[in-house]
């Protein structure tokens, strides 16, 4: 009996630790290290907050890769283009770009980076307006500018992945757990273009044209003239010259922006940020420093400018006993001693010093004064009107002391187009614009000028393989990336870019 | 064991409670970990293998299946291994058949089968990622190489192989490689180079210099005779013989033919075909990552240049003089034969006989500079070289330390080091061992073949001891590059191996040293590489390597600060 009442007491006792000591909350389910989103839209700081992550985002390396998604804009923009050359650190992956001998397994096609952002965006778009029962010190007027912010966002990186791609998968909606994934099909690129208008036009409404902060602050969020630059790059793009024309207008006449003076082009613009030109830019600083250090110092080259820049793009003066020389040229785009792109890892503007790692902080300028003269100036010779437009473009080359290399035929709109293309090419060197800017000139009208694409792969794919590159280009489907193989295995129904079957 | 269970046993039947509790609780263990079938993976893959991969689609692949059958490669194909194949469609294979004139496989020669399947199998994993506008880096099971390339047709572009087929489904990973699924059967070439040519009648004139000269048999080899001997031909159509004057064979030897007999190497007809035979297989892909090939014509080269898209043969500056190549036709190139590959030019050309000529070089005239009109003869420009892996000026290499990261393009005549020097800059560069590098490689421009006195050209500052190598070979004198020259006629300078070469005779720093007699026995490009003897320095000045053959004037010219020639 006594041995009995011995093992009972201890089953019992046992049980009742087991009850004493275990989770106070067993039915609990929530995560105790996070906060759930019933929890989480309650104040009008958790909406700043939320769309402070989009723009983290943009700046942040993000994904598998940890590729920050500049370095992604830069490489999109740039590598096919005719402006750089691969430095020794280039990947394998990065070679084959420039050799336009892309697989699916080359892990520049991967775009997960850029849903992510987009998916962070449409967490605002969705959840913030459930804010305004629950918090009364959040108005409409925060509320619009928040969600308008998401939705510029979001446009400008379907923007980015209708140029790159052309279809893509389109996801409007928020992924806020794994119930939310299903298998998406392809979007016609027409009709992702169509949406990114709805959606900026949308955001034109929403943002404020200035956040009553420091000026700095409306040059790295979207303000309404943001959205006007976009807009006036995705309508030229989408050949709608009137509607580029107007959005260009827009900007010009808020009387915001100027051209910085030549002479501090770089110092302005590069070294300093957040110039009185910049419209939008993403903003690194010694928490988040961008990605160039390790793509562009000499020690580390991934990315160098291509060796007949200096003389064929910006031409050398040879004449004069002072030299003209154009301030975006050497040492502002690229140093002359060893083709650095020096934009982004410049310390002075005369080609000396380099930054050091933790000065790393150049901002991406998404947009700047100078591009909406020139996007108008584009849009205009299209719209006949060559003369109006060659005025725009000697704005652009006074500011800059540019170097006379051919002359300037105001009254021939074919000419005019080379013109601005080449103009482009100065301005905006290794600014991420460069293979877009040759696409959209070589696809306008049906692809009127496919010989674009081709004159540049002549200067940047290697001898051994240029007769193969040439014949890849003349097939309109190569000119956008293929999907990558991840995404293809993990969505049934995306289908690959017929080029690349 | 026994025991101790009986014990518990008896316990237990004492307590209905406890042996309720032990049974509940078995139970419970029981179901809880009651076998319920596991299905274990035993593969470590479910990849399909090449054979997997034909047997999956029956309707596209059933007759390549058949060939592989009858070969007895199928079991081969599903076995492990690293390959590349290139599988071809239902209706590639009935358009061989119907070439050929057969109704089913079966009745197709066993051997030939078989030498179609190995000329569709590689012994590597190749990607579209390898493909070039040349041949695939390895060669085929059956020995020859395939060429790939692009082709636009109907507003598609695919990749093509051997120009007979088109790639359909591109990098079709399976177990043991990458399958390329292309829609025509990949023949290979049947014919020898002689014969090849031969066959094509534009080319009758070369071929009768082929067959006088002995060279028609030199090309007549195929594939299984003993070792292959790769060739690459560059043919001459009669139509660029006939504009050149050639009309006929007779025309041709009569013009060449010194010694009455071809198959004499020293006769001039047979040195033309040498002239046109190179060693090695080079498709026109591979050809132009060269500046010069070595022909069978002993010491003489081809130059090789690409200007805008075209393949340039031969086009040169001699003495200040451009000379017009001649062009590649692209389109009736790159024909494959079993020992080799042809091409074809658009214009008569011959190796020149040449004779010496002296290379007065301004070591500061690399593309890397001339190239910066901004620095060039303007200011100082600082090539650096971070890593030993980098490489900023193609024509100058030396050994990369820490204390020897760049070299410097040093302008200016406001100096003494810099008041004589040509063109008034020098190349300044850190040099000597321990610390700073202790050999420095400079290829140079053409020097025509014959025998030279090479003269090392200096601004004598730092003492740093080198000696000098050309193409390898050591000089008779080393270099002191803070040596001044003695006093004395410039006659007897000359004779213990001093000049000045500057203008001003009488500058102390700009002094020419001779550092010994060369044999060149190319024309072509040269390497002086200097190498450490003896002192380090961070600034060593190097002006002008100058090639002067040995017959001729080594005093004069000498030369002005603006780069011209001074011949009094």
């Amino acid at each position: 009996m006594k041995y009995f009442s011995y093992v009972k007491i201890t089953f019992f006792s046992l049980i009742l630790t087991s009850i004493l000591v275990g989770c106070s909350k067993w039915l609990e389910l929530k995560p105790r290290d996070g906060i759930v989103s019933d929890a989480f839209w309650a104040t009008k700081e958790q909406v700043d907050a939320a769309v402070n992550g989009i723009y983290a985002s943009l700046l942040a390396g993000n994904g598998g890769d940890n590729r920050s998604l500049v370095d992604y804009m830069f490489v999109w923009g740039e590598a096919r283009g005719d402006m750089v050359e691969p430095g020794f650190r280039a990947s394998a992956d990065e070679l084959n770009l420039v050799n336009l001998n892309i697989l699916p397994t080359n892990g520049f096609t991967n775009w997960a980076n850029i849903y992510e952002t987009i998916n962070y965006c449409n967490v605002v778009i969705d959840n913030a307006g459930q804010v305004l029962s629950r918090d009364n010190t959040f108005n409409q007027d925060h509320l619009n500018r928040s969600i308008g912010q998401a939705l510029a966002i979001r446009g400008l990186m379907y923007f980015y992945l209708v140029r790159t791609f052309r279809d893509v998968p389109l996801k409007l909606k928020a992924t806020n757990s794994d119930d939310d994934i299903s298998p998406i099909a392809k979007t016609s690129g027409d009709s992702i273009l169509n949406q990114i208008v709805t959606d900026l036009t949308t955001a034109e409404t929403l943002v404020p044209t200035t956040y009553s902060k420091t000026s700095a602050y409306d040059k790295g969020r979207v303000t309404k003239y943001g959205v006007n630059a976009m807009l006036a790059d995705v309508y030229l793009w989408m050949e709608n010259y009137s509607a580029c024309v107007t959005q260009c207008d827009k900007v010009i006449a808020s009387g915001q922006y100027g051209l910085v003076p030549g002479g501090s082009f770089f110092t302005q613009l590069f070294l300093n940020g957040a110039s009185s030109e910049s419209i939008f830019e993403l903003q690194f600083d010694q928490q988040i420093l961008n990605p160039f250090y390790n793509m562009q110092t000499p020690s580390n080259k991934r990315w160098g400018a291509a060796q007949y820049v200096p003389e064929t793009v910006f031409g050398v003066d040879l004449t004069n006993a002072i030299p003209q020389v154009d301030y975006r040229g050497p040492n502002a785009s690229y140093r002359n001693a060893d083709y650095t792109i020096w934009k982004y890892v410049g310390a002075d503007n005369l080609g000396d010093a380099i930054r050091t790692l933790d000065q790393s902080d150049a901002p991406w300028i998404l947009y700047r004064y100078a591009d909406i003269l020139l996007l108008k100036a584009e849009a205009l010779n299209q719209l006949d009107e060559p003369l109006e437009a060659s005025r725009l473009v000697k704005r652009i080359r006074e500011r800059a002391n540019a170097l006379e290399l051919t002359t300037m035929d105001s009254t021939d709109k074919s000419s005019m187009t080379t013109y601005i293309l080449n103009e482009r090419e100065r301005e905006f060197a290794y600014e991420g614009k460069r293979w877009f800017d040759l696409l959209r000139n070589a696809k306008r009208n049906n692809y009127e000028n496919l010989n674009i694409l081709i004159t540049a792969a002549e200067l940047s794919v290697p001898q051994s393989m240029q007769q193969a590159a040439f014949n890849k280009l003349r097939d309109q489907n190569s000119h956008y990336l293929p999907i990558f193989n991840t995404e293809l295995q993990s969505n049934s129904l995306l289908i690959q870019n017929p080029y690349y079957r | 064991m026994t025991r101790s269970l009986t014990l518990k046993y008896k316990h237990m039947k004492k307590n209905r409670f406890m042996f309720q509790i032990v049974s509940v609780l078995i139970a419970y263990l029981l179901i809880v970990t009651s076998c319920s079938k596991y299905q274990y993976n035993e593969m470590t893959s479910a990849d399909v293998n090449i054979t997997g991969y034909l047997d999956r689609s029956p309707d596209s692949f059933s007759l390549f299946r058949e060939i592989i059958d009858l070969t007895g490669t199928a079991s081969f194909l599903n076995a492990y291994g690293a390959y590349t194949c290139f599988v071809v469609t239902n209706d590639g294979v009935k358009f061989w058949m119907d070439s050929v004139g057969i109704k089913s496989l079966a009745e197709a020669d066993i051997n030939t089968l078989k030498n179609l399947v190995r000329f569709h199998l590689l012994n590597d994993t190749l990607t579209t990622g390898n493909f070039t506008d040349g041949k695939l880096q390895t060669p085929t099971m059956y020995g020859q190489y395939l060429i790939t390339g692009a082709n636009y047709v109907n507003g598609i572009s695919s990749y093509t192989i051997n120009r007979q087929a088109s790639i359909i489904k591109t990098n079709v990973q399976v177990g043991n490689g990458i399958i390329h699924v292309i829609d025509h059967m990949l023949i290979p070439a049947s014919k020898s180079l002689a014969q090849s040519i031969e066959d094509n009648p534009d080319y009758s004139i070369f071929v009768e210099a082929l067959k006088e000269t002995g060279f028609y048999d030199t090309l007549n080899i195929l594939t299984g005779d003993s070792i292959t001997m790769w060739r690459t031909v560059i043919a001459e159509s009669n139509q660029a013989l006939s504009d050149s004057g050639f009309y006929s064979f007779a025309e041709l030897k009569a013009k060449y033919s010194n010694t009455g007999n071809p198959k004499n190497p020293k006769d001039s007809l047979n040195m033309y075909v040498a002239y046109h035979i190179i060693n090695g297989l080079y498709y026109l892909g591979d050809i132009i990552n060269y500046s010069t090939m070595l022909t069978l014509m002993p010491e003489e080269v081809i130059s090789i240049k690409l200007s805008n898209q075209d393949i340039i043969l031969n086009e040169g500056e001699f003495n200040g003089v451009v000379e017009k190549g001649v062009k590649l036709n692209r389109s009736k190139s790159d024909n494959s034969a079993t020992n080799g590959v042809w091409h074809s030019d658009e214009a008569h050309t011959m190796a020149k006989l040449r004779a010496p000529m002296p290379l007065y070089w301004d070591v500061c005239t690399f593309p890397e500079i001339l190239n910066q009109p901004g620095y060039y003869k303007k200011q100082t420009l600082i090539f650096s070289r971070a890593t030993a892996d980098v490489y900023p000026i193609a024509s100058i290499n030396w050994e990369w330390k820490t204390a020897s990261n760049f070299v410097k393009y040093t302008y200016g005549s406001s100096s003494t080091i810099g008041v004589n020097a040509i063109n008034a800059d020098l190349l300044e560069f850190p040099f000597g061992s321990p610390n700073r590098s202790s050999w420095i490689e400079f290829t140079t421009p053409v020097v025509i073949k014959g025998r030279y006195k090479v003269w090392i050209c200096y601004s004598a500052v730092n003492v740093v001891t080198v000696n000098v190598k050309v193409n390898g070979k050591l000089m008779t004198r080393p270099v002191n590059f803070g040596e001044f020259r003695p006093a004395g006629t410039p006659a007897e300078l000359e004779s213990i191996g001093w000049k000045a070469y500057t203008r001003d005779s009488l500058a102390w720093r700009a002094n020419a040293r001779l550092i010994g007699i060369v044999d060149i026995p190319t024309t072509g490009s040269q390497v002086v590489r200097f190498e450490s003897v003896s002192g380090t320095n961070a600034s060593s000045y190097l002006d002008m390597i100058q090639f002067i053959p040995i017959d001729d004037e080594q005093l004069l010219p000498r030369f002005n600060v603006d780069g011209s020639q001074y011949r009094y």
